[in-house]
């Protein structure tokens, strides 16, 4: 009988300070681990507890995997006190993640804030790496701060890729730091895209005002209820269906999420909180 | 089948002391104290003549999940070791919220690996009920005073007469028939005594619509959703919050997730949790979909009435009226049913 609670042990060979509350671990587990992009595993932290995150690497690599974590309470404090070499575990991956097979031939748009960028960068790599399925892929990236950027030296090599349109806006810029890019909330940047929403997928993660606001804004845009992809953040603590802490009216966000579409959870209560 | 009572305990005993087909625990109902008629609890037998057991009255203040789903176990073990045991004496209502938990716990995408083995290595024999308390109101949840499935065996108490009629449920219930048969007088049942249990149950069943006429309410279950957020607020005034009701809920059964982790090898303990808890649904930065009292209060009869539905196809009340009992602030949960919906 597979013990749904077992974990795998991993190593922690590289961590990158991304921003001064955001930092990615590159772990490497005892034995590959093969996820689909979007899902989420359960980290561990020895003797202090465990959390759900999204993997921010492609999918198409299992040997390794980035997980890029905002520190915000008591695990993700400890996480961020993790030294390269030191022992983590990895649950998972669980849930369901973004049905890219129904992304071949479209143009795909990617909204992400904050640590939202987490779970659309393995998206987004997942794409790159067979970039020739897809028509195109407009991602419109915001944060606080040009600071608070995360992914800050990969941009450029993304820039470069034909097809790829990468768009980043901040909501201000505090004294002292150089932005040359658009100021404003996150859904401004849709004003600068050009595609026909009809039959286009997109997909937006971030905190709960950006999801609310950004699904809003690509309904506005023309993106269908089905075609509006969001990953929903509820607390979790099994992933798998027990617990019942995510649930969200008839779903359990970490079994059937956390990637839904618009149209399934839309008249289910409280999904903006 | 029939067996006197005394028989039954005789085989019980046997059933320890001489490890008969390898049992090595029985619970059941005990009564706690002579004055408070209220208080049965399950509890190891042991062949203490002093202790009066009972199998025959109503539900144990315990619900049966404390047998079944600890409310703290390590379930990172994958040998977990489990005594191959008896839990008799087991009420309609409880059974119903076995059969919940069974659903809840080992389907399709996971099995709880130690609520399985627990599971595994009991020998269920389920009673009917032959009194009722306040509280207890299985007959509006849509339930019944006696278990007509997923029980190994079945003991009716047979009215003024010392003995149990015994119906079998299972495989394993007439394999443990045929072990019992071998060690005491297990006799057949005279014609009369169907009638005589049916009898018995019709007299509970009708007490049972008496205590709880005052409380009928709808079974279009939906309607609590839409009820006012203004009654939610009046109804759950009272409340404090203690979670009291969903712990001792035998159909609840979240749980948050410790680790516990030492040396080289990563342990997970989980342990109950409750929904009227602030921390319950709370998530980074400090949102939660649920902040309010009144909102906590509400999903509690929500996933009962309606997330239980979509989830397992039945309600996840089984009347057993524990919640009641309880409450320190006296809610009565069949009340606020009928206000609300
Ligand atoms: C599917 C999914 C994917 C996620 N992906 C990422 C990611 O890639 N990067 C990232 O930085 N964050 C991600 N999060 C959020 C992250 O899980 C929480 O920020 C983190 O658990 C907070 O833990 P804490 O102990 O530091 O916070 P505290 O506020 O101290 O939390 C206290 C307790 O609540 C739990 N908890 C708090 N917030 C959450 C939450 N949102 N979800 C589940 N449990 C919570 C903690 O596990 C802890 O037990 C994701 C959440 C979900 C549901
Ligand atoms: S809600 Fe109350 S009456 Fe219903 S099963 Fe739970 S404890 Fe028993
Ligand atoms: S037992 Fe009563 S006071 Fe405690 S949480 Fe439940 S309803 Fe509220
Ligand atoms: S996280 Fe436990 S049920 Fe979804």
């Amino acid at each position: 009988m597979k013990n749904p609670f077992g974990v795998i042990s991993g190593k922690v060979f590289e961590i990158i300070q991304e921003s001064p509350l955001i930092k990615t671990l590159r772990i490497r587990p005892e034995k590959p681990i093969s996820f689909k992009t979007g899902q989420f595993v359960e980290l561990s932290v020895p003797g202090i507890g465990e959390g759900p995150f999204a993997p921010s690497s492609s999918h198409f690599i299992s040997d390794t995997m980035d997980i890029t974590i905002m520190k915000t309470g008591f695990v993700t404090g400890h996480i961020h006190k993790i030294e390269v070499g030191d022992r983590v575990g990895i649950r998972g991956p669980y849930g369901h993640g973004y049905p890219i097979d129904k992304f071949k031939n479209k143009d795909i748009v990617i909204m992400g804030g904050g640590v939202g960028l987490a779970p659309t960068r393995s998206l987004f790599l997942t794409l790159l790496d067979e970039i020739d399925n897809y028509k195109s892929i407009t991602f419109l990236a915001g944060a606080k701060t040009p600071n608070d950027f995360i992914y800050k030296d990969a941009i450029s090599k993304w820039r470069e890729v034909d097809k790829v349109i990468f768009l980043r806006t901040v909501d201000s810029i505090p004294e002292g730091q150089k932005w040359n890019e658009n100021t404003g909330v996150v859904t401004t940047l849709l004003e600068k895209v050009k595609i026909d929403p009809k039959d286009n997928p997109s997909v937006v993660c971030g905190p709960p005002i950006m999801m609310k606001f950004g699904t809003f804004a690509l309904k506005d845009y023309g993106f269908t209820d089905e075609n509006i992809y969001l990953s929903m953040e509820k607390k979790m603590y099994c992933g798998f269906g027990e617990c019942r802490h995510c649930v969200i009216g008839k779903y359990y966000a970490c079994k059937d999420g956390p990637v839904f579409t618009y149209e399934m959870i839309k008249n289910e209560e409280a999904i903006w909180e | 089948m029939i067996i006197r009572k005394e028989d039954l305990f005789l085989f019980f005993n046997r059933c320890i002391s001489e490890k008969i087909d390898n049992y090595e625990e029985i619970l059941l109902p005990k009564k706690n104290n002579q004055k408070d008629e209220k208080q049965f609890y399950f509890t190891k037998y042991n062949s203490d003549e002093n202790i009066e057991y009972d199998l025959e009255s109503f539900r144990t203040i315990d619900p049966i999940k404390t047998l079944f789903y600890l409310s703290r176990e390590n379930v990172s073990s994958t040998s977990l070791h489990s005594k191959k045991r008896i839990v008799a004496g087991i009420k309609a209502c409880d059974l119903k919220a076995l059969n919940i938990l069974d659903k809840a716990l080992i389907n399709d995408d996971f099995v709880d690996p130690a609520y399985k083995k627990l599971r595994d290595n009991t020998l269920i024999i389920s009673s009917d009920c032959n009194r009722i308390t306040d509280s207890c109101h299985c007959n509006l949840v849509g339930g019944k005073p006696y278990s007509e499935s997923n029980y190994d065996i079945n003991l009716s108490k047979v009215n003024n007469n010392n003995y149990y009629y015994i119906v079998v449920g299972s495989k394993k219930g007439e394999k443990f028939l045929n072990t019992m048969k071998e060690h005491v007088a297990v006799n057949k049942a005279p014609q009369d005594v169907f009638s005589l249990v049916e009898e018995n149950r019709k007299d509970i069943l009708e007490k049972l619509e008496k205590q709880n006429k005052k409380y009928y309410h709808t079974e279009n279950f939906d309607e609590l959703k839409n009820s006012e957020e203004k009654l939610w607020i009046e109804n759950s005034d009272a409340c404090v919050g203690c979670g009291a009701c969903t712990n001792i809920c035998p159909t609840c059964y979240c749980f948050i997730l410790n680790d516990e982790t030492e040396a080289e090898k990563f342990v997970k303990v989980r342990s109950y949790d409750s929904c009227q808890y602030h921390g319950y649904a709370r998530v980074a930065g400090d949102n939660s979909p649920r902040p309010k009292m009144h909102q906590r209060f509400r999903n509690r009869y929500l996933c009962k009435f309606s997330y239980f539905n979509s989830n397992f196809d039945t309600i996840g009340c089984v009347g057993c009226g524990r919640c009641i009992d309880a409450c320190p602030a006296e809610i009565d949960f069949r009340e606020v049913v009928k206000k609300l919906s």
